[in-house]
């Protein structure tokens, strides 16, 4: 009984992954395809990946992406992380207020606040900058690393790091050994959720970025107003093989407690 | 070991950036370089640009001859509609320095003072254009003075399958025949289907409906025809090239891209009629560097740079004698385009005012809605 | 000190995040939010001035409640479905799965997503096409049914729509479960408790908030979604996103794409009201129960 249910167990997890990352593969296998229109049937040519090697515009603009991506990421992870402590450590006047808050940069079109932000900077006298990239980026992950949290913290027993503290613990090891092993897993779907969204986001990149600066989804949405080519999921392909390599390295070392 | 293990992902990852850079030290967001600078010496400034993402001016070929010839870096920032090029300059003053607005968001420009008056006694390829773009009214203000140089210019008319109709297609009805049923693909915007359902009811004058709730219900019948609605060249030529459509709206120079591609595609301007468009290139208000926006207008109309385009990647209908003749003589912008019959068949899209704007898009979010 | 002290580490722990989003979202927002009262968007030399008018055409065409109705459905199939999609994969992964690929595989649910939207979409089209991957695979599985032919349907939308935001529920619930100690089941178990009732009883209420954050996180983005209906949807695919979206792109009618976003705020706060009060209920009926 349980094997068969363990089996079952294993035959769903496994045909979810193969709804996750079926059109992934699909992706991959077209950039190997000769057809630029995605035609079938399949055709296997590197012609996609030897044009973006030359192609000096996308290969610049995916690694600020990945750069941009990075910084976003732990910054947004830093920072959201420490106001769900609060909220979950401490009961406070203003708690319920500050979690509605959360609510309006998820609802409202990221193109809405994109271009308010674009006329904020306008006014303000501020010119577009990698400053107002970031500060455009960090902003809308901020309410998912602070939602994400919260819900790890709720289960978080304060008394452990009362007791440790009690024993002779300064705030940072107490935090370091007892809390830090606890919201692990919420740390790494906050950076991981973050740096998506700061790596598929096109409209904050599109009105915020400096002039002369592009990134991967900017120059993927522009292009396909007039044209688009599979060079785009040749360097899809190679980001994900290198993510996904990067995961599962990672994955075995990191240890969620039991 | 954690050590080790934690290194060896800190290498993947700096790996992985320097990959993705084509340089050896990953300098954190770069801009976007153009194509190998480094041997010659360092640029002057840098020449900005709005328009579409590869559109002509893009092209390795430019940035690598203008570049050189007048040793400025170009750099581009792209849009997706043409109401971002306003957005842009609104609020972005002095920053760019030559923008590609089409005739009718020209006008827009002009009116709320966004561009300046073009002296086109500086400009050496200014009389080689036609006198059809030359002496083009909307280019002008009240006091004469010319704002905006005909670069390209096209029209939205109807491409379809050579394979699904070997007869070709006669009429703009082809759009609202039953037997094409969940076949058409149309551009979603509102005022070229609104011109297209004014031209299949027989209105000459589209931009002036007789009966816009006539026009209404043209278009839900032409919903009950249609796949799917497309917004780029890319989503066009996918949907076609896998058999999601076989007919539908679209773009001439696209259309012919898309032939050279090796798509089974024709294009057709049909007896109703279609929409025209012409591109133009303009220099904003306070522009920073005006002398190299000068160099760059005139370089952008001379039929060396067309001509390569067009080689290269295949360009729209060019606005000089000189380009036209140069061109082989089945070539479509000669061939069809080329063609005053045709030309004389095309709506050429006009300035319309904000009321009229926000009617014609209400109309055309309800048709949409009703789906 | 305490009281001092608690509102000194208050300040330093929330003035960071909280700041920035009232500097880079708020404020902004804030501005979108009087655009929706004015007529025109104040730069250059616009006459501007205060109106009603962006709100009353809403309400008076039928049209935008009829799409903001689709929307909120759309919304509302995308988070049952995911819930109902990653529930069961949620707890395999916490309880099930053995402990050494747990992180692994954990973050290989969301490595998808550090991919482009339109290149997943595109992709999502190659699979849903008549005689396209799905359609072929069928057939392979020696089905001789024709083809399904989703692609251009609400359907297809549907399909886009759960697996760009899967991701956000599996985690989100797998964090949550993941808190409940094995050994307080074992307790449970030798007290007497059947798998069902471990399930119903402990499980379940404590996998609530994961479940609550990550409906947050799929619901409020998806009402607002267009590009997954326009690449999806065919002639189904004009929702209220959609709409908003053209206010912005295609026109320069900015005060009525905000108008129509706040209005979406609203409904989604209203709902939001709603659920709470209808949790409230619930704990308290659970509290009377047990």
């Amino acid at each position: 009984m349980k094997r068969a249910i363990a089996t079952l167990a294993y035959l769903y997890a496994l045909s979810m992954l193969i709804f996750l990352y079926g059109p992934l593969m699909v992706m991959i296998v077209m950039g190997f395809n000769r057809s630029p229109f995605y035609q079938l049937p399949f055709h296997f040519d590197l012609i996609w990946f030897q044009k973006l090697v030359t192609n000096e515009r996308i290969l610049v603009a995916t690694r600020n992406s990945i750069v941009l991506a990075l910084a976003v990421s732990l910054l947004a992870t830093f920072l959201g992380t420490l106001a769900a402590w609060a909220m979950a450590r401490y009961r406070f006047r203003g708690k319920s207020f500050l979690q509605v808050i959360l609510v309006p940069p998820i609802a409202i079109p990221w193109l809405i606040l994109a271009v308010a932000l674009l006329l904020m900077f306008y006014w303000l006298k501020i010119p577009r900058s990698l400053f107002t990239l970031v500060v455009g980026h960090v902003g809308v992950s901020l309410p998912y690393v602070i939602l994400v949290m919260m819900t790890r913290f709720q289960g978080v027993d304060w008394g452990l790091e009362e007791a440790a503290r009690s024993l002779g613990a300064d705030p940072l090891t107490a935090f370091r050994r007892i809390i830090f092993p606890l919201i692990l897993p919420g740390l790494i779907a906050s950076l991981m959720f973050t740096f998506a969204i700061s790596f598929d986001n096109f409209t904050l990149s599109h009105f915020l970025a400096p002039q002369g600066v592009s990134t991967l989804p900017v120059e993927i949405y522009t292009s396909i107003r007039k044209g688009f080519t599979p060079e785009i999921n040749a360097i899809s392909a190679i980001v994900f093989f290198f993510s996904a390599t990067l995961v599962i390295f990672s994955g075995r070392e990191i240890k969620f407690v039991e | 070991m954690m050590k080790y293990k934690a290194l060896v992902i800190l290498l993947l990852v700096v790996l992985m950036l320097s990959a993705c850079g084509g340089q050896a030290t990953p300098q954190p967001l770069a801009p976007v370089a153009t194509a190998e600078s480094e041997a010659t010496a360092p640029e002057r400034f840098t020449l900005r640009v709005i328009n579409w993402n590869g559109y002509g001016s893009d092209e390795p070929f430019v940035l690598e001859q203008f570049g050189k010839l007048y040793n400025v870096k170009i750099e581009h920032d792209y849009i997706n509609s043409e109401e971002e090029i306003l957005t842009k300059l609104r609020t972005s003053p002095a920053t760019y320095d030559v923008i590609l607005p089409n005739v009718a968001y020209l006008r827009i420009a002009m009116q709320e003072g966004l561009v300046e008056p073009i002296d086109v006694a500086r400009l050496q390829n200014w009389e080689k254009l036609l006198p059809r773009f030359k002496d083009l009214p909307e280019l002008r203000d009240e006091a004469g003075a010319v704002y905006g140089v005909p670069w390209v210019w096209g029209a939205t008319a109807i491409a379809y399958n050579t394979e699904k109709f070997p007869n070709g297609i006669d009429s703009i009805q082809a759009l609202w025949d039953p037997s094409n049923k969940g076949q058409v693909g149309i551009f979603d915007s509102f005022e070229d289907e609104i011109v297209f359902a004014g031209l299949a009811l027989g209105d000459k004058t589209p931009y002036q409906p007789d009966d816009l709730q006539a026009v209404k219900q043209k278009l839900l019948e032409l919903m009950d025809n249609v796949k799917t609605l497309w917004a780029s060249e890319d989503e066009f030529n996918k949907l076609f090239a896998n058999g999601d459509i076989t007919l539908g709206n679209y773009w001439s120079g696209a259309a012919a891209r898309a032939a050279k591609m090796g798509l089974p595609m024709a294009f057709v301007v049909p007896p109703e009629g279609a929409l025209g468009w012409i591109d133009t290139w303009a220099i904003p208000k306070d522009a920073p560097h005006k002398d190299i926006a000068y160099k760059w207008l005139d370089y952008m109309i001379s039929s060396e740079f067309y001509l390569t385009w067009d080689n290269t990647a295949g360009a729209p209908a060019p606005t000089t004698q000189a380009s036209l003749d140069a061109l082989a003589e089945d070539h479509f912008n000669r061939a069809v385009m080329g063609n005053p019959e045709v030309l004389a068949r095309l709506v050429f899209m006009e300035t319309m005012s904000p009321e009229t704007r926000e009617e014609w898009n209400r109309l055309w979010e309800e048709v949409k809605a009703s789906q | 000190m305490g009281r001092w002290r608690r509102l000194f580490s208050l300040i330093v722990l929330l003035t960071p995040s909280y700041g920035w989003l009232v500097f880079a979202v708020l404020a902004p927002l804030g501005i979108m939010f009087v655009f929706s009262f004015l007529s025109d968007v104040p730069i250059g030399e616009r006459a501007v001035f205060f109106t009603l008018k962006n709100y009353q055409d809403f309400f008076q065409n039928t049209f935008y409640w009829r799409l903001t109705a689709k929307s909120l459905l759309t919304g509302l199939y995308t988070t049952i479905l995911c819930i109902l999609l990653g529930y069961p994969l949620a707890l395999i992964m916490a309880k099930i799965i053995p402990h050494r690929w747990r992180t692994a595989l954990f973050m290989l649910v969301i490595v998808p997503f550090w991919s482009n939207t339109i290149v997943r979409l595109y992709s999502w089209a190659i699979v849903l096409r008549k005689g396209g991957v799905l359609d072929l695979f069928i057939q392979w599985l020696g089905f001789e049914s024709g083809s399904l032919e989703i692609l251009y349907t609400y359907q297809a939308v549907l399909v886009g729509l759960v697996h760009g935001y899967l991701p956000y529920m599996v985690l989100t619930l797998y964090i949550a479960i993941d808190r409940v100690e094995n050994s307080f089941l074992e307790a449970a178990a030798s007290l007497g408790a059947n798998a069902w009732q471990r399930f119903w009883r402990i499980l379940f209420p404590l996998s609530l908030p994961g479940m609550i954050s990550g409906s947050i996180l799929i619901f409020i983005p998806t009402i607002g979604s267009f590009v997954e209906p326009r690449l999806l949807g065919g002639r189904t695919g004009t929702m209220i996103g959609t709409i908003i979206e053209d206010q912005f792109v295609q026109l320069f009618k900015w005060n009525f794409g905000a108008t129509l976003a706040f209005l979406l705020l609203v409904v989604v706060l209203i709902l939001m009201a709603l659920l709470g009060l209808l949790l409230r209920q619930m704990r308290l009926l659970r509290g009377e129960g047990g």
